[in-house]
C-alpha cells in the first residue's frame, strides 16, 4: 500500500470517449498517475471487479464514471463503486443526463429487441436464436447481463456526489476536477464541475447575434453552407447553445457545427430540452397561426433534437414511465 | 377511466378578474390564474402532466387584445413546439388547449373544463408506450 488516494475509472453505458477523453489528458495524466493508485480502469489497465470487491467500504476516493445504466451488470457495478468510494463522479453526458443512448426511451424494450434480432433488414436469423439471460451449455448454467427497462443516467441509479458533463468532457474540466478532488477544493456537493451560464456566454460567434434573433425559416445544417463566423440561430439553425451549460470549449462551434446539447441545462434549469421549446418559440417570428405551421413543421423530430442527450434524466423523458 | 384531471391557467387580464378569487379558487380544482398567457413556460405544461393531468387548457385574452400585445401568439407558438414533441409519446395534440375569450366574472371558467374534461374522457388516460 502507497498511501495514495485511490481513483477508479470505468465505464458503464458509454462508448469508450469518456476514456479516451482521460488518456487525453496527456503528461497530465502522468502527474495524476504519479499523485494517485489507480485501482480500476477497465479500459486501459487490468484490475478486476473482485479486487474492488476486495476493498473496504470507503477505500476508494474517488470514482470516475462514464455512461448510462441500461442493463443489470452495468447497475451492479455502479452500486459496487458507490459503496467502495468516497466521492462519485458522473462523468460524461451519459452519466450525468442518459446520453445520446438515452434517446432507445423513445422506444420500448420490446420494440429494440425485436428490432434488433427480428426486424431489422440486415438480420439473418431463420433459427430464431435470441440472447437468453441465463441458458444452459454442457450441463454449465451461462449468464448474460438482464436487459433493463429503460436508459438511466447515474443518479437514478446511485447517489453521485458531482457531475462533469460532455461529450465528453474536456481535458480542463478534467483535471480541474482531479486537482479540486485531490486538493480538496470541490464545491457544494451536487455541483456540475463546469461553468454556470449558457454556451452563448462565451460563444465566439455571440458578437454576430442580431439583438433579436427572427427565425422565418429553419433550415438543418446540411441544408445550407452555414457561415462560419455568424452566429448559427442568425443564420435559421438550430443551436442548442443557447439553453446549454457552457464549458465545451466549442468543439462543434469551431468546426462549423451548431451545439447539440451535451453539457446539459445551465445551472438552475431542470430541462434543457424543454427550455429549448420555450426559448425557440420566443425568437420564431411569426404572426398568425398559419405562420406559426409554416415554421415549425420544418423542425423535423423536435424531440430528438431537444433530448438528444438528456432524455432519460428530463421532466420530459419522465412523462413514460414504464417502471 | 375516472374523471379526467385538467389542469387550467387563465390569464388575469381577461378571466375572472372581477370575482372574488379565492372563492373561485375553492370551486375550481388545479386552477392556476397567472397574469398572460405567454408568461406558461412549456415547462409548466409538462409539469402539470408530470403530475397527473389528463389536459391542460389555457385560458388567454382575446385574439390581438393582449396587455403585453404579444402574450397570445407567444403561447401558440409554444404550444405548437411542445404539442409536436409530445406526438413521440403519443400524447394528443387535444390533451393542450388554448380558448381566447373574455369573462370578467370568471363564470364560464367551470363549463370550459368540464367540456375539455368531456373530450379528454373520450381519448382515455395518457398512452405514453410508443407502439
Amino acid at each position: 500500500m502507497t498511501g495514495k488516494p485511490k481513483v477508479a475509472i470505468c465505464w458503464l453505458g458509454g462508448c469508450g470517449g469518456c476514456d479516451e477523453a482521460v488518456v487525453d489528458l496527456n503528461e497530465v495524466l502522468l502527474t495524476v498517475a504519479d499523485a494517485v493508485d489507480i485501482v480500476l480502469w477497465p479500459i486501459a489497465l487490468d484490475f478486476k471487479y473482485d479486487h474492488v470487491k476486495a476493498m473496504a467500504d470507503g477505500e476508494i476516493t474517488l470514482s470516475i464514471i462514464n455512461g448510462n445504466v441500461r442493463n443489470s451488470e452495468q447497475e451492479e457495478v455502479a452500486k459496487l463503486l458507490r459503496k467502495k468510494s468516497q466521492i462519485v463522479l458522473a462523468f460524461g453526458a451519459c452519466a450525468c443526463f442518459g446520453g445520446t443512448p438515452g434517446m432507445a426511451n423513445f422506444r420500448s424494450k420490446e420494440d429494440i429487441f425485436n428490432w434488433v434480432y427480428k426486424d431489422a433488414p440486415t438480420v439473418n436469423n431463420p433459427n430464431g436464436v435470441f440472447p437468453q439471460p441465463v441458458s444452459n451449455v454442457d450441463k454449465k448454467e451461462l449468464t448474460l447481463p438482464a436487459f433493463h427497462e429503460s436508459v438511466k443516467s447515474l443518479n437514478q441509479v446511485i447517489d453521485v456526489d458531482y457531475y462533469l458533463p460532455g461529450c465528453p468532457p474536456p481535458t480542463d474540466l478534467i483535471a480541474h476536477a482531479v486537482t479540486a478532488t485531490l486538493e480538496n477544493k470541490l464545491p457544494m456537493k451536487g455541483s456540475s464541475l463546469a461553468p454556470h451560464k449558457a454556451l452563448c456566454d462565451s460563444c465566439p460567434r455571440n458578437s454576430t447575434k442580431p439583438q433579436k434573433i427572427k427565425l422565418t425559416e429553419i433550415k438543418r445544417i446540411h441544408e445550407i453552407e452555414a457561415k462560419p463566423d455568424i452566429c448559427f440561430l442568425a443564420q435559421g439553425v438550430l443551436c442548442m447553445g443557447i439553453a446549454t451549460r457552457d464549458g465545451c470549449g466549442h468543439n462543434c462551434i469551431d468546426i462549423n457545427l451548431p451545439c447539440r446539447g451535451c453539457f446539459g441545462p445551465v445551472e438552475g434549469v431542470r430541462d434543457a430540452g424543454i427550455k429549448m421549446i420555450s426559448t425557440l418559440a420566443a425568437i420564431i417570428d411569426a404572426e398568425t397561426d398559419k405562420d406559426i405551421e409554416k415554421i415549425t413543421e420544418q423542425i423535423i423530430d423536435m424531440a430528438g433534437y431537444n433530448f438528444r442527450f438528456s432524455l432519460p434524466s428530463s421532466m420530459f423523458g419522465s412523462l413514460k414511465n414504464p417502471e | 377511466m375516472n374523471k379526467p384531471k385538467i389542469v387550467c391557467f387563465s390569464c388575469k387580464f381577461s378571466w375572472g378578474y372581477l370575482a372574488d378569487e379565492s372563492k373561485l379558487a375553492a370551486e375550481i380544482s388545479n386552477w392556476i390564474p397567472i397574469i398572460c398567457a405567454g408568461k406558461i413556460d412549456a415547462e409548466y405544461l409538462v409539469d402539470a402532466f408530470l403530475h397527473g393531468a389528463d389536459g391542460v387548457l389555457i385560458l388567454g385574452c382575446p385574439e390581438g387584445d393582449c396587455h403585453y400585445q404579444d402574450g397570445t401568439i407567444e403561447t401558440k407558438k409554444r404550444l405548437a413546439l411542445l404539442r409536436q414533441a409530445l406526438a413521440v409519446y403519443n400524447i394528443e395534440p387535444e390533451r393542450i388547449r388554448l380558448v381566447l375569450a373574455r369573462d370578467p366574472e370568471g363564470k364560464d371558467i367551470p363549463g370550459h373544463i368540464e367540456e375539455m374534461a368531456k373530450a379528454i374522457g373520450r381519448l382515455g388516460k395518457i398512452k405514453t408506450a410508443k407502439a
